[in-house]
């Protein structure tokens, strides 16, 4: 019976940990990844998800339907952001980082300003479970089968259906795209709205467990950098198994350690890893197919 | 004589195809600035000159991160990782020895060469680990996030090295500043006149120096690499090793900066390594002008001083103009702030003279 | 929102209209204010500058400190400590202040504390913290830890049980404040069954309430620190915890129990100098003059109350001492009587070591978080700093020290 608890918890901690990472990353692995956007304002898009989902919940709407209502706000947001200031970009990712950086610091100040230091939370919902002596809330558990939902809808979205393979080609092959007929400006647009909903869905999803305030974007950044880059520039190659490993190491030197070696093992692991493997996982996997 | 005609041609490397500026006209405005800068803390208060030496501080780490940056090509994300260690370096020496008999110009040497050092260290790691691009970015962030969170948690009694406790988050502090030593008296370098010019001094020859040195046969080879790395490589050059060298010499100048910064304030603490902090130089360079050591200075200095004065006059909205600026200087001015007005000015002037 | 820039305009405009019903020969005294009115904290810090401006702009309508004007100097530091550095510098030296209320974190207090030390200036530093800051230059209004854990540890203990978890963060603060913890256990008979240090910006928590659950303590000591480590409470009521917490820090300075929904937390016991919940007339008064001047102030903290009582503190310093110089203020408080009536009680400045006694209240947190004052402790004094060997009647070390570095013995 030890055992059997002792596995589960530590695949609690790891699903914790791996739902931490995708949910953080899958927008940005969007956005980044495949767009090249190097986008400094994730956070705030994260941050502007659960604000919306919180104060929709607050008014009455049941909790999903809040969630769905964040991550709708965000992508809309993205939409606007997009249109206005990366658009003329693309040919210069790295100049995404000042703009972005721009937009991070007058959306969080704009809130801040607007909205108050921060805003009360809705209490975590579904309650606790107890296994092994441990009481553990359920809601995480929700979260990491969002984060694997997540992966799946993308995935199929991706492959299965004529938006995803339009933004595939548009994004590998613009100008193939564009001679083609494809509306390659729509197209941009979706694709960042999508990143941006994503990762206003992972603001909705952990705004309950959280404080609200106009910063809280940061406590998700460095670990969906870290995972998206680890990852390289596939999500489903690359992003899922970096969350995978960066999971796995997280949640263990968490539990043996203390989340101190957690963090520095992280970042220690993001520079062993791509030592090793300097594309990044996905790039390691593609080039073995190729 | 072969010495003297050596001297003459770096000398005349001062002026080349990678940075602007030439001529007589450009040296002649570069010696007026030099004066009015010289002037200027005769005719102001002693709080504007310590306030400007605390922006020149700076601007070593922006010219070194032009040179990784605008004219490598590489995206070094971790260059407050070096103004951290560097910093920490000269408390810890200075608290250690002291600050007389000259101690703190060598704690100064030594600080910046370990930074230098531990920049060789991490640059062989990635250059000839072929790390490039934004992954070059991402592990050279992660090194400076793990400094900072390491050295945030080392508050307790057993963090010190000699006499020097490292004091984690709060900081380190009690460091004695750069200290001159002089017959009559050791001159202490307070933010003063003194240290101004000495800071000037410094800004002034680290900026003919790199003009000489980019414009080299080194900084032409790095150019090459930013534009073209496989084209450089199979034209023989080994790129690892120019990419390693401009790293070391741009990290050690934001070594420079954080002993510069440490002196002034008597003052280093963790957050100096942290994101944000990480991300400033960035966007100064970024901003300024990154593939030219002049718009890189002057726009660099630009920045910090607008950026305050929206502080100090801004109150709560400081932020979100700082904000608007940064995203519209993006869109309007791709090559930052300095070409973008010098672009202006030359349609004005062409205009002007008539078609 | 823009009630906010307006009630600030409003503020000032008072403040200009105080002024000029003052004699015309009448020399303002200028106080400057370094505080973090955006940023990370933000959320704590904003109260403070709301409390100094009512209280000037009540010392201005009764006439100002001696007859003059009380001017303040503002500047937000955006939770950035080189801002810390160069505003004080700034305010010090082209602002020509007379005294300074300035900083949040310790990291920022000990960066501006040698610009303070060069120009000789006075800073006061209205925040709880870690205790040990031996400087003449520095009056500090903020609780120490051994006025508010040597209260609040036997009453759990007594209360709950001995067994006693630590959850901190991972800096001087909470490393400072679990050495504390630790000591005041032992002393009254408990067992720490363990102590977890959390680095900042954490958000996390899913492992450390495990391990809290494996220990099986009586109550949790947190000190947690940042509104990223804060979710710990939302966390830890999900997960269904159900301990009984004990923190020096929470409650009083960042309002959690407002920001959290209920019961999440339940059983916290927080040792506070202030908190508006507080029952007394001086403490509804403050409340009613603060929201008549905010009223979209979310919540009157404890260092929002000391900032207020610090601004009459100066005032008094002043009008015994005649004069606004460091050397004066300083005769003025060996006199070791210099007493303000804080909205929570009395501060009595203890000259030894230039911090303040304080009425401790011991806040609980109910189910539904309402806040109950089961015992409340008078005229605590910060003892530690003079029975470790600072006196700054003799002597000016300008340093901070810790349980583990106390000042050197006299020889």
């Amino acid at each position: 019976m030890d055992v059997f608890n002792l596995i589960f918890s530590f695949l609690y901690q790891f699903g914790d940990a791996f739902a931490f990472l995708v949910l953080s990353a899958c927008g940005l692995a969007v956005i980044f990844g495949m767009m090249g956007v190097i986008n400094l304002a994730h956070g705030e898009f994260i941050m502007c998800g659960a604000y919306v989902s919180t104060s929709a919940a607050q008014a009455g709407l049941p909790l999903a339907l809040a969630i769905v209502a964040g991550a709708v706000a965000a992508g809309i947001a993205g939409m606007v952001v997009e249109l206005l200031v990366i658009r003329p970009l693309y040919q210069r990712p790295l100049d995404t980082i000042v703009a972005t950086w721009g937009i991070s610091m007058i959306v969080t100040q704009g809130t801040l300003i607007v909205l108050g230091p921060s805003m009360q939370g809705v209490g975590t919902p579904f309650g606790s479970f107890a296994m092994g002596g441990y009481s553990y809330s359920a809601y995480r558990v929700l979260l990491m089968a969002a984060a694997v939902g997540t992966l799946g809808l993308l995935w199929l979205m991706f492959t299965r259906t004529r938006f995803g393979l339009l933004s595939r080609a548009t994004i590998q092959v613009p100008h193939v795209a564009e001679a083609m007929g494809v509306n390659t400006n729509l197209i941009y647009s979706l694709t960042f709205g999508l990143g941006a909903a994503l990762a206003g869905l992972a603001g909705g999803l952990y705004a309950p467990t959280m404080t609200l305030v106009p910063t809280m974007g940061a406590s998700f950044m460095v670990e969906a950098f870290v995972t998206v880059v680890v990852g390289g520039a596939d999500i489903f190659l690359g992003t899922a198994p970096a969350a995978v490993v960066l999971g796995v190491i997280k949640a263990a030197l968490t539990g043996w350690q203390g989340q101190l070696a957690g963090q520095i093992g992280l970042l220690i692991a993001v520079i062993v890893v791509i030592r090793i493997l300097p594309r990044g996982i996905s790039g390691k996997i593609l080039k073995e197919r190729a | 004589m072969a010495e003297q005609s050596r001297l003459r041609r770096a000398l005349r490397l001062i002026e080349g195809p990678q940075t602007i500026g030439r001529g007589p006209k450009f040296w002649i405005g570069f010696a007026l600035v030099l004066a009015a800068a010289c002037i200027y803390p005769i005719l102001a208060d002693s709080y504007d000159v310590g306030n400007n030496v605390y922006f020149f501080n700076w601007l070593f780490m922006a010219m070194g991160l032009s040179l990784i940056w605008g004219y490598g090509g590489s995206l070094s994300f971790g260059q407050t990782a070096f103004f951290g260690i560097a910093g920490y370096c000269y408390g810890v020496l200075t608290i250690n020895l002291g600050g007389a008999y000259g101690m703190t110009l060598l704690s100064l040497l030594l600080a910046v060469g370990l930074s230098a050092l531990f920049a060789a260290v991490l640059g062989y790691f990635m250059f000839f680990g072929r790390i490039n691009g934004v992954f070059l970015g991402i592990v050279s962030l992660s090194v400076t996030l793990v400094l900072e969170r390491f050295m945030a948690q080392t508050a307790g009694p057993q963090w010190a090295i000699g006499s020097a406790r490292l004091n984690g988050f709060n900081g380190m502090g009690g460091m004695p500043s750069l200290t001159i030593p002089w017959p009559g008296g050791d001159i202490v370098l307070f933010p003063g006149l003194p240290l101004y010019y000495l800071t000037l001094a410094l800004l002034v020859t680290v900026y003919l120096a790199l003009r000489m040195l980019v414009n080299s046969r080194f900084g032409n080879v790095l150019v090459a690499i930013r534009e073209n790395p496989l084209r450089a490589e199979m034209l023989g050059y080994d790129i690892r090793k120019f990419q390693l060298a401009g790293f070391v010499i741009g990290s050690a100048l934001a070594g420079l900066s954080g002993v510069l910064y440490t002196s002034w304030g008597n003052y280093i603490t963790p957050a100096s390594m942290g994101m944000t902090a990480a991300a400033l130089p960035i966007v100064w360079v970024a901003v300024g002008g990154r593939s030219d050591l002049t718009t890189t200075l002057i726009g660099s200095l630009a920045v910090l001083i607008v950026f305050q004065m929206l502080t100090i006059h801004g109150s709560q909205y400081a932020l979100v103009v700082m904000g608007v600026l940064l995203v519209i200087t993006v869109l309007a001015a791709p090559r930052g702030i300095v070409m973008g007005v010098v672009a202006v000015a030359g349609r004005l002037t062409r205009r002007k003279e008539g078609r | 929102m823009l009630k906010r820039s307006k009630s600030a305009v409003s503020a000032l405009g008072l403040l200009l209209l105080a002024g000029t019903a003052f004699a015309q020969d009448a020399e303002p005294i200028r106080l400057g204010v370094l505080e973090d009115q955006s940023g990370d904290f933000a959320l704590a810090t904003i109260g403070k500058v709301h409390a100094i401006r009512l209280a000037a702009e009540e010392i201005n309508a009764a006439g100002g400190i001696d007859g003059r004007p009380l001017e303040l100097v503002e500047y937000d530091t955006q939770s950035d400590n080189t801002r810390y550095q160069e505003f004080m510098r700034r305010v010090l030296q082209r602002d020509k202040v007379d005294a300074v209320f300035a900083g949040f974190s310790s990291a920022s207090r000990e960066a501006y504390r040698p610009i303070v030390n060069q120009f000789d200036g006075l800073a006061f530093y209205n925040n709880q913290y870690e205790g040990g800051v031996c400087d003449a230059n520095m009056i500090v209004t903020g609780a120490v830890p051994e006025q508010q854990f040597s209260t609040l540890l036997p009453y759990m203990i007594e209360k709950y049980g001995p067994n006693v978890y630590t959850i901190a963060a991972d800096y001087n603060f909470g490393q400072i404040s679990a050495e504390w913890v630790r000591n005041i256990v032992a002393e009254n008979g408990g067992s720490m069954v363990g102590e977890e240090f959390i680095p900042l910006g954490v958000s996390q928590f899913s492992q450390t309430i495990q391990n809290i659950q494996g220990a099986k303590p009586d109550f949790v000591v947190t000190l947690l620190v940042g509104t990223a480590q804060s979710s710990y409470y939302e966390q830890a009521g999900a997960a269904n915890l159900n301990l009984p917490m004990a923190s020096s820090v929470n409650v009083g300075q960042g309002y959690e129990h407002r920001r959290f929904t209920p019961p999440s937390l339940k059983d916290m016991y927080a040792t506070v100098n202030y908190v508006e919940e507080i029952d007394s007339p001086a403490s509804k008064a403050f409340v009613e003059k603060f929201r008549a001047k905010f009223p979209d102030e979310p919540y009157i903290n404890q260092e929002a109350s000391n900032s207020y009582a610090a601004v009459y503190l100066y005032k008094q310093l002043v009008e015994r001492a005649k004069s606004t110089g460091l050397g004066d203020i300083r005769k003025v408080i060996a006199a070791g009587d210099v007493c303000v009536d804080a909205p929570g009680g009395q501060m009595c400045i203890d000259p030894k070591s230039q911090h303040v006694s304080h009425t401790i209240h011991l806040a609980h947190v109910t189910g539904d978080h309402s806040i109950e004052f089961p015992a409340k402790w008078d005229a605590i004094k910060p003892y530690w700093l003079g029975e470790a060997g600072c006196d700054l009647t003799e002597s000016d070390p300008s340093a901070q020290y810790t349980p583990s570095n106390p000042p050197p013995a006299k020889g």
